[in-house]
């Protein structure tokens, strides 16, 4: 019995450390450039996304809220995002309204105190998914074309890009420096609940302190990227009419994307019209 | 034709009391291949900044005489249309690349400059460097040497008639650094482009370059023929470059009296087989000892298996039921190629990484069962990268830290010893990142070694040192053997696998593919071949004139073949 609470905590530790993390960071963003939302054209998929962003909180059918959520769960699971992305999504959802809802069920609500309390999970869970369905689901990349396109500011398009590009390093680094703190510092034992708490916080107080050296070694890093960057006419090309427009001639709306589009409003008006009936 | 003329340049670093450059006179041929060597800090990438603009266009100073690219005058460019007549690749190379896949990253400076078919062009440039196949590829799936590559090709892919590179094969294993200067040798015959490398490992300079030119403390010492050039063998030195091991060879077998009559000094292999000709080897088998220092077994790996989460599919398998002993006293030399599962294996013994089958027992404790904080006492690692090892805002407080979160007894004192040790008193309270690479391994070591471990494994201590910082670092080694007898260092550096390692390890794609001393190892071609390693020149010098000469330093040549 001890032997199988040791390895299932122990499982659950692994879970939690600095490699799963990456891992499901970087899985995040560079693993699923294959799906079908990633290959839609960004521009759609952020119109797509500013109608299930906003449309939500102004309704309060239950029918076509339930449409709403229904379609971007589907977009969700087409965009394979990464499971810890999801698990935060059902903490936020839960710990934002969701537990209200289990509360009231469980101490004798009825449809009077239970259905407002679904209607606002529902909007909730339909506008983080949606979220979730582009900005995990789409590749950066595309997604800072995208936002370039309608007007946003190179800088922040730039950003956006060149964080995608550093996010392994960095991250690798962050892991490197933690390396570091741990091997040569001295963690409490951890054998009595109390031991446990104090090594909870050591090592919560490492993380934070493992900052510090990340920034420097990146301000350092940057000094190379900041004379790179003037060398590859990263000026001129911000400034540049022709060059924006060459950049942002690679995005096309194909078929798919008509058809997602398609799609989604077929389906969005299916549940209005059921609305209706109802 | 000249394609870079410089005329009586002085530089000064803004707040600088002394000039980088002094009076500095130049003329660079079009098509040529040239390295500009030199000792730390003699100016050497100052200069290569002046030939892209990026002094004084981007960094201000106090410059007087004059650069000319293709015969205009690089004040009167901007720095957009000189990056099209002069690339640059930076030393740490990896920072200048600023897009996330490969053929972006590829065409990202042609885009900015507003030309239409950036893409073809791109592509073009990957063609040129060897990438082609990659384009899709996401640029941290790249290795060491491809990344290099990469930055490469967004260089070439402006098209500029000058290439200057820093470094290039500073962190490279022998194979990829092959594959670069191959790559540069083409684009210099094949292309037509000037190269101009900044470089200390002569063996490279001998091979491919056509010109040297030698900086000292700002002043051109001389720009002769690269086989000229590198038998000045002297003056080399002084300036803290070391001629090939073939021509250090040469010259002290000359020194000698022996072959005096040949005329100047080889430095190549090729060009040494002839000039060693009249020489024979005196038959002395080399005493190399056989045994082993048998101490008692520090670490043992039972049949381990790893594998790493990947980003996409299955999770990669490093190592597979993998069996090894440690022994104490012993010092272990662990080599193979980029990937091969080096560091895997250090992290494995450090707990930090714990195997998925089998187990690590390290001093008799099973690392599965222990934290790494409480094997840190008994293992240490000092990491490749030393930045990674300062935490705290001065060395002092890095070395201490360890001895002081353990509240070990006079801790104090201890870290005052340990910088004295490692010549790092005068510098104690600076922060670890701003110190000069020499400066900064030792530091590195000094961490490593603060809790007396009873082993130390050490991940590339040498790679990105010039060669006397090498040596150095090489020396402080062989102080530290009153604190650490047992020591496990993994690198690509032959000649210090050679000169210090009685048990080397060849790792082959998660597999021990050998086990043994340099005899056992580099005598046997095929394993040599399977892993991609390379004995020292020397080594490769002696079997060529004699199967029987096993010759891994300098010294020993010159014994086996001029004695008596």
């Amino acid at each position: 019995m001890e032997k199988v609470m040791k390895k299932l905590s122990d499982s659950v530790l692994d879970k939690i450390s600095m490699d799963f993390l990456r891992n499901q960071v970087l899985k995040n963003a560079y693993g699923n450039d294959d799906t079908r939302i990633a290959r839609l054209d960004p521009r759609l998929l952020l119109v797509w996304y500013v109608f299930f962003g906003l449309v939500p909180w102004f309704t309060q059918d239950l029918v076509f809220l339930t449409g709403c959520f229904l379609l971007v769960a589907v977009t969700t699971v087409m965009a394979k995002v990464a499971g810890l992305v999801l698990f935060l999504f059902g903490v936020g959802v839960f710990s934002q309204t969701g537990y209200l809802f289990v509360v009231s069920l469980l101490f004798g609500g009825n449809t009077q105190t239970v259905l407002p309390l679904l209607v606002l999970t529902l909007k909730v869970a339909t506008v983080s998914l949606a979220s979730v369905t582009v900005f995990s689901g789409l590749d950066p990349d595309r997604l800072s074309n995208g936002l370039l396109w309608f007007g946003c500011p190179e800088r922040l398009s730039f950003s956006i890009s060149y964080a995608y590009r550093m996010l392994p390093m960095l991250m690798e680094e962050f892991q490197n420096v933690l390396l570091s703190f741990r091997l040569r510092g001295y963690a409490p034992q951890s054998s009595t609940v109390g031991g446990k708490v104090r090594y909870l916080i050591y090592q919560i107080k490492m993380i934070m302190q493992a900052f510090y050296p990340l920034m420097l070694n990146t301000a350092k890093r940057s000094r190379t990227t900041v004379e790179a960057l003037e060398i590859k006419g990263y000026r001129y090309g911000a400034m540049n009419k022709e060059v924006r427009k060459m950049k942002l001639s690679a995005l096309k709306i194909t078929e798919k994307d008509l058809l997602f589009l398609a799609g989604s409003i077929i389906w969005i008006g299916l549940f209005v019209l059921l609305a209706e009936i109802l | 034709m000249n394609v870079i003329e410089i005329e009586d340049l002085t530089y000064t670093y803004p707040g600088a009391l002394a000039p980088v450059l002094d009076h500095v006179t130049l003329e660079i041929e079009k098509g040529d291949f040239l390295a500009i060597t030199g000792n730390n800090g003699c100016g050497k990438s100052t200069l290569c900044k002046l030939m892209n603009g990026l002094i004084p266009h981007f960094i201000t100073g106090e410059l007087s005489g004059q650069v000319r690219v293709q015969g205009r005058d690089t004040r009167e460019m901007d720095i957009g249309s000189l990056a099209q007549k002069v690339g640059y690749v930076y030393q740490d190379f990896e920072n200048q690349i600023v897009r996330p896949t490969v053929l972006d990253d590829a065409s990202y400076a042609c885009m900015n400059y507003a030309k239409k078919d950036y893409l073809e062009r791109g592509r073009e440039a990957l063609r040129q460097c060897g990438l082609t196949g990659r384009e899709k590829d996401y640029v941290w799936q790249l290795s060491g040497g491809q990344t290099h590559l990469l930055a490469l090709a967004g260089a070439v892919s402006l098209q500029p008639d000058v290439l200057i590179l820093d470094e290039p094969i500073a962190q490279l294993d022998p194979l990829h650094a092959d594959k670069i200067y191959e790559t540069l040798k083409e684009l210099n015959e094949k292309y037509q482009k000037t190269i101009i490398v900044i470089e200390h490992h002569t063996e490279y300079i001998a091979d491919y370059c056509r010109h040297v030119l030698l900086l000292k403390d700002g002043k051109v010492q001389w720009k002769l023929p690269a086989s000229e050039a590198l038998e000045r063998v002297e003056e080399l030195q002084q300036s803290n470059v070391y001629p090939p091991q073939v021509t250090l060879a040469a010259y002290a077998l000359k020194k000698q009296k022996k072959l005096e009559e040949a005329a100047g000094l080889p430095s190549t292999v090729a060009a040494g087989k002839e000039w060693f000709q009249n020489i024979s080897f005196h038959g002395q088998e080399p005493q190399r000892k056989a045994e082993r220092a048998c101490g008692e077994t520090l670490v043992s790996f039972r049949n381990v298996s790893v594998s790493y989460r990947s980003v996409k599919g299955e999770p990669k398998r490093i190592f597979d039921a993998f069996d090894l002993d440690l022994h104490q006293g012993e010092k272990i030399a662990l080599i193979g190629s980029n990937g091969a599962g080096k560091s895997t294996l250090m992290k494995l013994m450090t707990g930090i990484l714990k195997p998925s089958a089998g187990e690590v027992l390290v001093g008799g404790m099973c690392t599965a069962d222990v934290k790494p904080e409480n094997l840190s006492s008994f293992v240490s690692l000092v990491c490749q990268n030393p930045e990674d090892m300062f935490i705290k805002d001065s060395i002092w407080e890095d070395i201490a830290f360890a001895m002081k979160t353990r509240n070990i007894e006079n801790w104090k004192e201890r870290t005052e010893q340990l910088l004295k040790r490692f010549r790092l008193s005068e510098i104690s309270d600076r922060d670890g990142r701003l110190l000069s690479g020499g400066q900064m391994r030792r530091a590195s070591l000094a961490i490593g070694v603060a809790l007396q471990p009873e082993i130390l494994l050490l991940d590339e201590p040498t790679a990105n040192l010039d060669i006397a910082t090498r040596k150095e670092i090489i020396k402080t080694l062989d102080d530290m053997k009153e604190i650490t007898k047992t020591v496990m260092i993994a690198t690509h550096d032959m000649q210090l696998v050679c000169q210090w390692a009685d048990r080397i390890l060849v790792l082959c794609q998660g597999k021990l593919l050998a086990d043994g001393t340099a005899n056992e190892i580099f005598g046997d071609r095929q394993i040599t071949e399977t892993a991609g390693i390379r004995p020292p020149e020397i080594f490769t010098m002696g079997q060529m004139l004699d199967p029987r000469a096993y010759c891994y330093t300098v010294q020993e040549f010159v014994q086996a073949f001029g004695g008596r």
